[in-house]
């Protein structure tokens, strides 16, 4: 061993060399970027060339001394990797770091060496993906996984932290702070392989080791609440995407349970100002926005697996899905449940309070769609409360837009057809005036998605008022005008929806963008069906509907045979507009003639 | 201005003196007929060299002014007429960026796409005649994520991004100065250039981040032959893209940048990570678009013109850059605006589109069959019965129905009546009564059977089974 005042001054020189590569190193200037880096690279070097003479014979024989050693070279050849890598020698670091884990090979599973061994794998992860050479980066950090798993099942004890192994014995670390680093360097070989199985293209793994990387900072309080809540909020929209409702449900839970946390704890400093105020009101109404997705998409999925052929909803269906859900309801959801639970008991229970809130299976009928309806609802306001039209168009319609999906999948519950009618209306409300606010200049796009909704929702409203209507012994003039009105409305925003697509020299395009084709043409032919519905006792003006009906027909048809390209987006609405075509001019003809016997 | 997507150009600059005497090799090579760019892996001959196709690929032996005349001016053209214009310029230093978009004066025809834009702009208010036109000029740069407007009193004041239904995406405070000439507006840009966070410092590293965006903004107020008055606004932005040094987000699209395949080691970023996992519709991701996209967002889609121009440096040491560059490039050819028209598909309409069809041609071919019309006729229109509970009644009554017909409609009727009683009865099971119903009517009449199958193959396999409640024959 060297003399103790030799050893402390290599403490000393290692603890310069730490500090000039990360506290110094920062204040470098900008033509010298690597400085202080490169100072640091000197002391290790130094440090390395005199424990490697002082020490050459000494240690031989004694198994603990010979680890001690390797370990402490390891150290140096760690630091030295890292540096190496951070000042672009990516080759000479990699050198170093392999050199770290062949002297640690034997004593990887050492309390010494095990928090090291990690640290150099993940640092050699990051060196290949640097390089391109993903799979490469992937067994470096799997095998670090697997180490840790190891160690943790055969040993377990908080492990020495790197840099100890060139402390004095009373600088050493308490096991609380060596198991938090240890923790920490492990929660970093799992959001590395997050980003590794992401760039592989394996998103469910990446997604998992995502939630557990989330998990993990939860446990070890390495978090910022806000933007662990955010993050957790993100994630669910994942679990969205793969109508895994029960994940998307806790993430969300939990992402409002810290969340709030975060509100009452203000900052430390308690100088926030207006701007922080801002930006955590933002970002509130951004986690209500994923709530909103959550229970609109979760509706739209129970409306899937209960409509028939129609697109009405299926008795058959509903009570077949109601008795599965009674049989499976326990087993199978605990289970999954069990591996992605976040934090520890007492947060636990808050999360599971919140979760209570709203189901996470499928609704199945009216009174569990309202439900879930009502949380929705309840986001959407938040959500606008912040997100308000003035100073936030875009944000806002999205919201409005939500607001009316979920009325519209609600609506598909909903038996009564004049009660189905209102919520439809409810639509109508919230979306005609910010459609008739915007424009279209700016907000072209959004423009058009507004009109189309409005007049498929008229349409849908006039469809209803037509069966309430053929319900009744006769159709009374009220149902008639109002059969009427809906109907021009639906046609009004079709053509509005037509006419932005129009140039600046208000033609029509000869030919339609691939966007807006098949909305295009459904628009045509919509309209050309809507003024087939139109009543009137007027047989001069049944012929003109008729006429107009036809011309939009014909339109369909013409451009399909123009546009041979364009059959495929619309194929059914082309077959029944030719028949159409065909049929039309001689029930036309017929009913001029009726017209003209009576005259 | 049909197309919404945006038009992407490339220009690959010649090899420069200090290329020549290292003895650089070239690695990018042009067709530009087709607009196809090809770049070989140095040192990589066996493998095939990379393509690209774009709507414009330019070399050594074009002009500024042809790029222009071809790519750049519609687009200016069309913000004299009233529509939103964005130039994007992209490409790494020494690429020929500041070649390409501010050019120089000798020869002329090497002068840069913006002064000519601003002659093209300042030449239509000239020429313009019952027409006024207010042109103004913003600067503003996107550094950080953080707005600075570099012609404000105080360009270190962070600007805050706000929209507005009638006027859209707007900053907040920034300043705008009306400009009467192409020196005016070219003194400005200069001004503003020299705010920039970032001057030319070679291989500073952020000055990858930082976006800047001059903007001129037209409103026209134009009186037509009839005396009315029309007021038109729209912008033409010219955009510096932060260079390919390093993106950690991409400019333009929004969509997060797949940086090739690198490990981002701050777990602060792990946001970034799981946001690119949650893609697809229907999905609410926090922060997704950078404040440049936010910027920009009226001008990536809809009736606008969107141009980008990439900038190449041909020399086998830029070999990296240069396909980082042609990717970004491709990407930003897909770059559209996010909102899509959510159609539902409407089965039942189409449905009872169907059915109503029938009905029509069964109405209308029982008239015809009646008139004795002609046989060519009939034949494209055959009878058909009615499967609806209350078929549409024959209009007239015609006087000269043959007793046989008659005969026959009466007995088809009764059996019609009894089958619509087992429909009662059987409601669960469609699919038999389905079947009784098509066997009544081949029996029927033989054509009716040929007609059924067209029009099944039209209901691409859609069932037949139930009607929709409120589809009957009231209202046709």
């Amino acid at each position: 061993m060297a003399t103790p005042t030799g050893w402390a001054s290599l403490c000393d020189k290692f603890r310069s060399s730490l500090s000039l590569s990360t506290v110094e190193s920062k204040k470098d200037p900008e033509n010298e970027p690597y400085r202080s880096k490169y100072s640091a690279r000197e002391l290790l070097e130094e440090i390395r060339q005199l424990l490697g003479s002082e020490e050459a014979g000494e240690a031989e024989g004694d198994e603990a001394a010979a680890r001690l050693r390797a370990a402490r070279l390891a150290v140096l050849e760690y630091e030295l990797g890292v540096n190496h890598t951070d000042t672009q020698e990516r080759s000479a670091g990699e050198e170093h770091l392999v050199k770290c884990i062949e002297l640690l090979q034997r004593h990887r599973l050492s309390r010494d060496c095990v928090c090291l061994y990690i640290q150099a794998q993940n640092s050699l992860g990051i060196l290949w993906s640097e390089r391109d050479d993903i799979k490469t980066a992937q067994t470096y950090l799997e095998s670090a996984e697997v180490l840790y798993n190891q160690y943790m099942k055969e040993n377990g004890n908080p492990p020495l932290d790197p840099n100890e192994h060139f402390m004095a014995e009373e600088e050493r670390l308490t096991d609380q702070e060596r198991s938090k680093r240890f923790e920490k360097a492990y929660t970093h070989t799992l959001y590395y392989l997050a980003q590794v199985y992401q760039h592989l293209e394996m998103i469910e793994k990446a997604a998992q080791y995502c939630h557990t990387t989330l998990k993990r900072q939860l446990e070890y309080s390495g978090y910022y609440p806000v933007e662990w809540a955010l993050n957790a909020a993100t994630l669910s929209q994942y679990y969205l995407t793969k109508q895994c409702f029960m994940e998307s449900r806790h993430c969300l839970a939990a992402a409002s349970v810290i969340f709030s946390q975060a509100g009452q704890a203000p900052s430390a400093e308690d100088n926030e100002t207006e701007q922080d105020q801002q930006d955590l009101c933002q970002r509130k109404a951004e986690i209500a926005r994923c709530w909103i997705k959550y229970c609109l998409n979760i509706v739209q999925g129970a409306r899937k697996l209960l409509e028939d052929n129609i697109g009405e909803l299926d008795p058959d269906r509903q009570s077949e899905l109601k008795a599965q859900r009674k049989k499976e309801e326990d087993e199978k959801e605990r289970g999954r449940k069990k591996a992605v639970l976040f934090g520890t008991s007492d947060l636990c229970d808050s999360i599971l309070a919140m979760e209570e809130k709203v189901s996470c299976v499928f609704p199945l009928d009216f009174q569990e769609a309202r439900e879930v309806f009502l949380v929705g609802q309840n986001y959407v306001n938040e959500a606008k409360d912040f997100f308000q039209v003035d100073g936030y168009v875009t944000d806002h319609i999205e919201i409005v837009q939500d607001h009316s999906a979920l009325f519209k999948v609600l609506a598909f519950f909903e038996e009564d057809y004049e009660r189905r009618c209102r919520m439809h209306k409810r639509r109508v409300d919230m979306l005609e005036p910010i459609c008739a606010d915007l424009n279209p200049q700016y907000y072209l796009l959004i423009s058009r998605q507004l009109q189309f909704e409005l007049a498929d929702t008229y349409y849908e409203m006039m469809d209803l008022k037509v069966a309430i209507g053929n319900r009744l012994e006769e159709l009374d003039s009220h149902t008639i005008k109002k059969i009427n009105s809906l109907a021009q409305l639906a046609i009004k925003f079709y053509e509005l929806f037509l006419d932005s697509l129009r140039n600046p020299d208000k033609v029509f395009p000869e030919k339609l963008e691939e966007d807006v084709l098949r909305p295009a043409m459904v628009a045509k032919f919509h309209i050309a069906r809507l003024y087939g519905k139109l009543i009137t006792s007027d047989g001069k003006k049944q012929l003109e509907n008729m006429q107009t009906s036809l011309e939009y027909y014909t339109f369909l048809v013409d451009y399909c045979e123009k546009h041979p390209d364009a059959v495929q987006a619309i194929e059914t609405e082309l077959e029944l507009s030719r028949e159409m075509v065909g049929l039309l001019p001689t029930r036309m003809e017929r009913l001029r003639v009726k017209l003209s016997s009576f005259t | 201005m049909a197309s919404e997507a945006v038009k992407v150009v490339v220009r690959c600059r010649p090899l420069n003196e200090r290329e020549k005497e290292l003895g650089s090799k070239m690695v990018v090579t042009m067709d530009s007929a087709r607009g196809q760019c090809f770049i070989q892996k140095p040192g990589g001959l066996d493998d095939p060299p990379k393509q690209f196709t774009f709507d414009g690929a330019y070399s050594l032996g074009h002009t500024t002014e042809q790029v222009y005349n071809e790519i750049a001016y519609p687009l200016v053209e069309g913000v004299t007429e009233g529509y939103n214009g964005t130039i994007f310029a992209y490409g790494q230093t020494g690429s020929g960026k500041s070649f390409t978009m501010q050019g120089i004066l000798d020869p002329l025809s090497q002068k840069g796409i913006i002064p000519r834009a601003f002659e093209h702009i300042f030449e239509t208010v000239q020429c313009a005649e019952n027409t006024k036109f207010l042109v103004r000029a913003s600067y503003l740069e996107i550094y950080n994520e953080d707005i600075r407007d570099l012609l404000g009193a105080d360009t270190k004041q962070k600007l805050e991004l706000k929209e507005h239904p009638e006027k859209g995406v707007y900053v907040r405070g920034l300043s705008l100065h009306t400009v009467h000439s192409v020196a005016q507006c070219e003194r400005i840009m200069e001004t503003g250039w020299r705010n920039r966070s970032v001057g030319f410092t070679l291989m500073n590293k952020d000055s990858s981040r930082s976006h800047s965006i001059f903007t001129i903004n037209m409103e026209i107020f134009a009186v037509d032959e009839r005396g009315q008055d029309h007021l038109r606004a729209a912008k033409l932005n010219l955009v510096d893209l932060a260079g390919s040094e390093r993106q950690s987000k991409t400019g333009a699209s929004g969509e997060r940048q797949k940086e090739a395949t690198k490990i981002n080691l701050s777990l602060s970023a792990l946001g970034n990570v799981i946001s690119a996992l949650a893609d697809g519709r229907c999905k609410h991701i926090p922060y997704r678009d950078s404040k440049l996209t936010r910027v920009l967002q009226d001008s990536l889609g809809g009736n606008t013109k969107t141009l980008m121009v990439a900038c190449l440096s041909p020399a086998a040491d830029n070999y990296d850059e240069t396909l980082s560059t042609l990717r970004y490039a491709h990407r930003a050819k897909n770059i559209r605006n996010k909102p899509r028209i959510n159609e539902d598909p409407k089965d039942a309409l189409l449905r009872e589109y169907q059915e109503e069809i029938k009905k029509l041609r069964a109405v209308l071919a029982e008239q015809m069959n009646a008139n004795h019309l002609s046989a060519g006729l009939s034949h494209l229109l055959p009878p058909e019965p009615v499967q609806q509970e209350k078929p549409a009644p024959p209009p007239e009554a015609q006087p000269d129905v043959e007793a046989e017909k008659q005969l026959i409609r009466e007995e088809y009727e009764k059996r019609l009546a009894q089958l619509k009683a087992d429909y009662e009865a059987e409601q669960e099971s469609r699919a038999r009564l389905e079947e009784d119903i098509s066997a009544l009517r081949n029996s029927y009449d033989v054509t009716v059977s040929a007609l059924e199958e067209t029009l099944r193959k039209e209901a691409g396999g859609r069932q037949w089974g139930r009607t929709a409640p409120w589809a009957t024959a009231r209202l046709v």
